[in-house]
């Protein structure tokens, strides 16, 4: 079990800033995901806690103690790569005894530890076979059980999930999560799909172009985001943005705010904005499943819409509905025994003014306070 | 808790990075500092003084390339250095490229052809003496029951270095024909078959597929050829030991005289400086030609 | 390879093709044919292509004469030295510059490239009196330690190491591998089939290498096969038959070498021209 921290960390390629100042603490036993688009840093990030690159500026502290001249070899970390990097000449049994094997143990002690991490992940059966000769899903899985032998103080995950397809994207969640809780190691995360980020973090980073722009519990930055682009980053389908304009402050124990829409309708948002002023341009956020589809008569704070594609989910229904001065269309999640609105039809889209989420013209949010 | 180096720079990360890949290095460093770098300097500040092959003895400046300038010797040597160079190369070239594309054209029996036009290749350089000595004979050899008569090829003066050559040609051309191999390999089936259905006989496939494609290749092997066929000692030492009357005796053979016979070490210094400049003159005119070719080639 | 062809060029190809591989051959085949016959054949009025009586005389008697075999025993171990030490060095060397950082790499390599250009002739002088200061002349140690100087086959090894995904390196050292031990059993495992190549190529050129033994070789007992060879003219004299007989016994070493091994030779040649096969 290890705590990492990490104090201003900066990493450049050359010219190339890819970290930009990171500042980030990660307990001992804590699930972290580190969440972000492609570039955006995360694996770097990785790499720089692994021992795998050096950071150019900032400090990596262990288990309390100054890390960065400490080499990768000897950080008491294990990792799980992308592309799994099975050693390809080695039985499933060498690959994942092989750090026991460098570090000298016995051989019947290195037999033993890796006999308990194949049951645990249910490889038993293919300790004598090459990587080669297993699916994806098993590559996936001896990688992971390599990690597990060595008894690390943190794991690192690196996109471990990218290269199966969904159905054993899903089921492994499931079981990374189990492992979490069986293992209670510390896990530092990197994925770039939300929905991984949101299911097994226990804390979410999320990171953009080398800063984090958010940190915190999944519901938390779900419910809360800070900007938005956390809003957008997490939720499927996405948040929808539109442009609006401050109009007034209600003067309420609420903090109701006016908010005119290009089209002219005017809704209202329970927002925090008492450093604006009216007339300051704003983006109004609506998560797809706050709205609610209503029939055309907008009703007062709806915002009218025409129905452009319905997608039937099974378990729900999307309808993606055209904003007139918007170019996005606006996604909202209905249920899948909700009646189905026309394509083409005029709707209103209503929504509850707690419900919804207003960010600043540099996309900061009003939170509500 | 200072801040750590400028942007750009990678930190250091303990002591274990540049003493590990010394250690890992310390072999190859061994070797190259002590039998390449130091007599690579030396080679040149021998060249500089006057000593023999054991001993030096004054330091005389440019001195001996002054001589060198001058030396007839010297000069016929690299005149019959390339001599034989104009024998060898393009010979060489054309060969080798007709033996590629004569074992590119068959699936069977491929390697079996391939290995006799290559075997000759893998032999050192006395068998293939020995064995070109024999056939040159005068009086039993193969080659003069086939032409006729009962010439000393080896002995005589306007034949001695085309025999040499020719010997060369059998000895090596193996190589040509593969590197010829692996860049026919390289040109995509799909143009062949497309200019065949549209109507192009073999001369015309040639013409306009593979020869484009191996041009760049072809002025390789020449560069490649030229600079080998500087750099000969063996074969004209052992076949004809220079003669007759040092109508074969090249630079190399010229400066291993001045150094092991006449014991002259700091002239033969000198002659092997001339040697290495001529050389990466050669070398580096390869990649200028290569670039020209590319760009002509497309 | 190329689509059907048609019939008249497939007999040109294959006339062209028989003719050249007769030429090819037929100076070993001539040379096999003289050792294979008693001398007086060799010598003899009429020319026969073939040996009138079959005889392995030639041969045993250039196995008595007693030099041949001490020679064939100093080129297998020369070249056999040679190799193994040539791979050791070079494959450290690569995958220092392959894998590992430190200051003045790229200097480093690059002036060992630079030193491939230089004629390896151009250094036989000083090399002379090195090998004489160290009192190494006429020894095993003076022939295989200037043959260990291989930009090439570090050149080949770099490239190779170069092309192996960074990954399994990493995870080696998540694993807690130091760099010896990340070349020892990651990189020279996958690197199997370009190693026997290497190895294959660099023992026929230590095997046929003439200039540097020819300079530092002073006894008859020291001597390599093409060394020795040159002396059979003289220690011969006019034994053809024999002569053709050390020929041939002192080739077929390369020989099979290439025969047992011709796509690993390939392989192996074409890496060290920078050329994909």
């Amino acid at each position: 079990m290890a705590s990492v921290r990490l104090r201003g960390i900066g990493k450049s390629f050359g010219d190339q800033e890819v970290i930009k100042g990171i500042d980030l603490d990660i307990a001992d036993g804590e699930f972290v995901v580190l969440v972000g688009p492609s570039g955006c840093g995360k694996t770097t990030l990785l790499r720089i806690i692994a021992g795998l690159e050096s950071p150019t500026k900032g400090e990596i502290d262990i288990d309390g103690r100054r890390s960065n001249d400490i080499a990768a070899a000897r950080r008491g970390m294990a990792m799980v790569f992308q592309s799994y990097a099975l050693y390809p000449h080695m039985t499933v049994a060498e690959n994942m005894g092989f750090a026991l094997k460098l570090a000298g143990v016995a051989k019947e002690e290195i037999a033993a530890s890796v006999s308990r991490a194949a049951d645990i992940l249910q490889i038993g059966h293919l300790l004598d076979r090459r990587p080669k000769a297993l699916s994806g899903g098993q590559r996936q899985r001896v990688a992971i059980g390599r990690a597990i032998v060595r008894r690390p103080g943190v794991f690192l995950f690196d996109e471990p999930l990218s290269n199966l397809d969904a159905a054993l994207r899903a089921q492994t969640r499931v079981e990374i999560a189990r492992l979490h809780k069986e293992l209670k190691t510390t896990t530092i995360y990197v994925t770039h799909d939300q929905a991984e980020a949101m299911t097994l973090g226990e804390k979410i980073v999320v990171l953009n172009a080398g800063i984090i722009e958010q940190a915190g519990t999944p519901l938390d930055l779900y419910a809360r985001p800070a900007n938005r682009f956390v809003a957008g980053f997490l939720g499927s389908p996405r948040m929808n943005f539109l442009d609006a304009q401050l109009e007034s402050i209600a003067e309420s124990d609420t903090l109701l705010v006016s908010v005119r829409l290009t089209d002219g309708t005017l809704v209202h948002v329970a927002a925090n904005t008492n450093r604006a002023e009216s007339g300051t341009s704003v983006t109004l956020g609506v998560r797809p499943e706050q709205f609610t589809v209503m029939p055309r008569d907008p009703a007062p704070g709806a915002i009218a819409a025409k129905v452009a594609v319905i997608e039937h989910l099974g378990d729900s229904m999307i309808v993606y509905a055209q904003v007139e001065g918007m170019p996005d269309l606006m996604a909202v999640k209905c249920g899948a025994d909700a009646p189905v609105p026309p394509v083409g039809s005029g709707i209103s889209l209503a929504f509850r003014p707690t419900h919804a989420h207003l960010f600043d013209p540099h996309g900061v949010a009003f939170a509500p306070d | 808790m200072t801040g750590k180096a400028a942007p750009g720079q990678a930190s250091r990360r303990g002591a274990s990075g540049a003493g590990a890949a010394f250690l890992m290095l310390a072999p190859f460093l061994f070797v190259f500092v002590l039998f390449f770098l130091a007599p690579a300097l030396q080679t040149f500040i021998m060249s500089l003084t006057e000593s023999s092959l054991t001993r030096t003895n004054a330091f005389i400046g440019l001195a001996n390339y002054a001589t060198l300038m001058h030396d007839p010797a010297f000069w016929n040597s690299l005149r019959h250095t390339l001599y034989f160079a104009v024998l060898t190369v393009m010979p060489l070239a054309v060969l080798g490229l007709v033996m590629a594309m004569l074992v590119d054209h068959f699936q069977r029996g491929r390697s079996l052809l391939q290995a006799s036009f290559f075997l000759p290749f893998v032999l050192p350089v006395s068998v293939m003496t020995l064995i070109v000595d024999w056939m040159l004979h005068p009086a039993f050899g193969l080659v003069n029951h086939i032409v006729g008569g009962e010439r000393a090829w080896l002995a005589d003066r306007d034949w001695a270095m085309p025999a040499v050559a020719l010997g060369t040609i059998w000895w090596t051309v193996g190589f040509n024909m593969l590197l010829f191999l692996a860049a026919l390999r390289n040109i995509p089936a799909d143009l062949y078959e497309a200019a065949t259905l549209d109507g192009a006989n073999r001369l015309q496939l040639f013409r306009h597929i593979t020869w484009p494609a191996l041009r760049p290749t072809f002025g390789m092997a020449l560069i490649l050829q030229l600079i080998a066929s500087f750099k000969i000692f063996g074969q004209t030492y052992i076949l004809t030991g220079g003669g007759p009357f040092n109508t074969t005796r090249v630079t190399l053979h010229y400066m291993y005289e001045t150094a092991f016979v006449q014991s002259d070490a700091g002239y033969a210094a000198a002659i092997a400086m001339a040697f290495v400049v001529v050389v990466t003159c050669l070398s580096l005119s390869q990649i200028g030609i290569m670039n020209w070719l590319g760009r002509r080639g497309g | 390879m190329r689509s059907t062809a048609a019939l008249p060029w497939t007999l040109v190809a294959l006339t062209a093709s028989a003719a050249l591989a007769l030429l090819w051959l037929a100076p070993l085949l001539w040379a096999a044919s003289t050792a294979l016959r008693p001398e007086h054949e060799t010598v003899s009025a009429v020319f026969h292509w073939l040996p009138q009586t079959w005889t392995l005389d030639a041969f045993a008697k250039v196995f008595a004469a007693g030099s041949l075999p001490r020679w064939l025993f100093n080129s297998a171990l020369v070249a056999l030295l040679v190799t193994m030490l040539t791979m050791a060095v070079s494959i450290t060397a690569a995958y220092a510059f392959s894998q590992m950082t430190f200051r003045g790499k790229r200097w480093l390599f690059a002036l060992s490239m630079i030193a491939f250009m230089l004629p390896f002739e151009s250094l036989i002088v000083p090399l002379f009196r090195l090998m004489n200061q160290l009192r190494l002349i006429d020894t095993y140690a003076g022939i295989v330690l200037p043959q260990l100087v291989s930009p090439v086959t570090i050149y080949v090894f770099k490239q190779f190491f170069d092309a192996v995904p960074g990954d399994f390196r990493d995870a080696a050292v998540m694993d807690g591998a130091s760099p010896w031990q990340v070349l020892r059993y990651v990189y020279l495992p996958v690197s199997g089939n370009i190693v026997w190549a290497m190895s294959i190529v660099v023992f026929i050129g230590a095997w046929n290498n003439f200039l540097w033994p020819f300079i530092v070789i002073t006894s008859s007992e020291m001597m390599t096969i093409p060394l020795g060879l040159t002396q059979t003219q003289d220690a011969f004299g006019v034994r053809y038959a024999q002569m053709m007989a050390a020929a041939l016994l002192g080739g077929t070493p390369v020989a099979l070498a290439y025969v047992l091994f011709q796509r690993r030779v390939t392989e192996g040649m074409l890496a060290a021209t920078g050329l994909k096969g």
